[in-house]
């Protein structure tokens, strides 16, 4: 599937808010079925995307059988849950839904801004930082020892 | 569920009487294609050269449209021919779903009618159709179609023609498209 462009304007929500995400699509199948909508928020590091998967929301949706492309709707509901309760902290992340089982995916960065959550902000910053901080503590760990090493050579 | 249509156009067909061929062996330029076909007049086909030998010309051909088709639904074959000759009485009209593929035709749903042509001197228009009702078990390789006459007293020569790729089986999985998301609010 290619994932087309859109122009979905960032918005500002509270932690603890729900936020209701309708998509569209068209759709064949044989037989009537039932697919799972999933949404929720994601972030962005030097890893790649990864889901909030504590926010992330569900709901089933009912696909009569037709052989002719149809187009659809659906709402999908996830909350946000706050930090202090395992969920999302303050900051911005990207949107995405998909349909399970499926290759129907939709996404766009840097959309959803999540706010209200009491101390400990920042702390996404410092989950993205942090593969750098351990880099340069191990240096800051590894430099001493071999400074030690050549002086010990050089008194040999 | 909507009955879905195809037609196809067998062409012109000659008749074929005990012990008289309607064409003599040699080259012969198929109008439709402006290719040079062979005709051999003992196996009663028309053959084409490729890489140094002769091939049977074949009778599958590009489908000129699709259609989407499920368990349930019903998908109706027309066909149409010229018909010129004696009298014959229980020529068959042979139509068939299947797979096309390097071994030839697998027929996988079948549909005959019995047909009886009077006498005629000069080419006189026909049609005929079958209507499938598409399985549960249907397989999503199940997307070329053919229809055939022959058969009969006295004989009709066998006059075949095929569709590739002509159905779009849809299974019991859903296929999604332009999946997009439209909005997003507070609840």
């Amino acid at each position: 599937m290619v994932l087309t462009p859109m122009a979905l304007a960032p918005k500002t929500f509270n932690a603890g808010e729900t936020v209701r995400v309708t998509v569209s699509f068209s759709y064949t199948v044989g037989i009537n079925t039932t697919v799972r909508l999933l949404a929720g928020p994601y972030y962005t590091n030097i890893f790649g995307k990864h889901m909030v998967d504590p926010c992330v929301g569900r709901a089933d949706v009912s696909l009569p059988a037709v052989s002719t492309p149809i187009p659809q709707t659906a709402d999908v509901d996830f909350m946000l849950i706050p930090k202090s309760l395992g969920g999302i902290e303050n900051g911005t992340y990207g949107l995405r839904v998909w349909v399970e089982g499926t290759n129907a995916v939709a996404e766009q960065d840097s959309v959803i801004i999540v706010t209200g959550n009491t101390g400990g902000g920042g702390g996404d910053m410092f989950t993205s930082m942090m593969p750098m901080l351990m880099m340069v503590m191990m240096l800051g760990m590894i430099m001493p020892m071999t400074q030690q090493m050549g002086a010990e050579a050089e008194e040999e | 569920m909507e009955l879905k249509t195809l037609a196809l156009d067998l062409g012109l067909i000659g008749v074929l009487q005990d012990g008289i061929t309607s064409l003599a062996a040699g080259w012969y330029i198929d109008p439709r294609t402006g290719m040079r076909v062979f005709y051999d007049p003992n196996t009663q086909n028309f053959y084409t050269m490729a890489g140094g030998v002769y091939i049977p010309l074949g009778y599958m051909n590009p489908a000129p449209k699709q259609v989407s088709i499920g368990p349930g639904e019903k998908l109706k074959i027309t066909i149409s021919y010229k018909y010129s000759g004696p009298a014959i009485s229980g020529a068959m009209e042979r139509f068939c779903i299947g797979v096309y593929g390097t071994f030839g035709f697998n027929e996988t749903l079948v549909g005959e009618n019995t047909r009886s042509l009077p006498a005629s001197t000069t080419p006189l228009s026909y049609t005929g159709s079958y209507t499938f009702t598409i399985p549960t078990n249907v397989g999503a390789d199940w997307d070329d179609i053919y229809c055939k006459i022959y058969g009969g007293s006295p004989g009709v020569p066998q006059t075949l023609f095929g569709y590739e790729n002509a159905l779009i089986i849809v299974g019991k999985d859903p296929a999604i498209s332009e999946f997009t998301i439209v909005d997003f609010a507070k609840v």
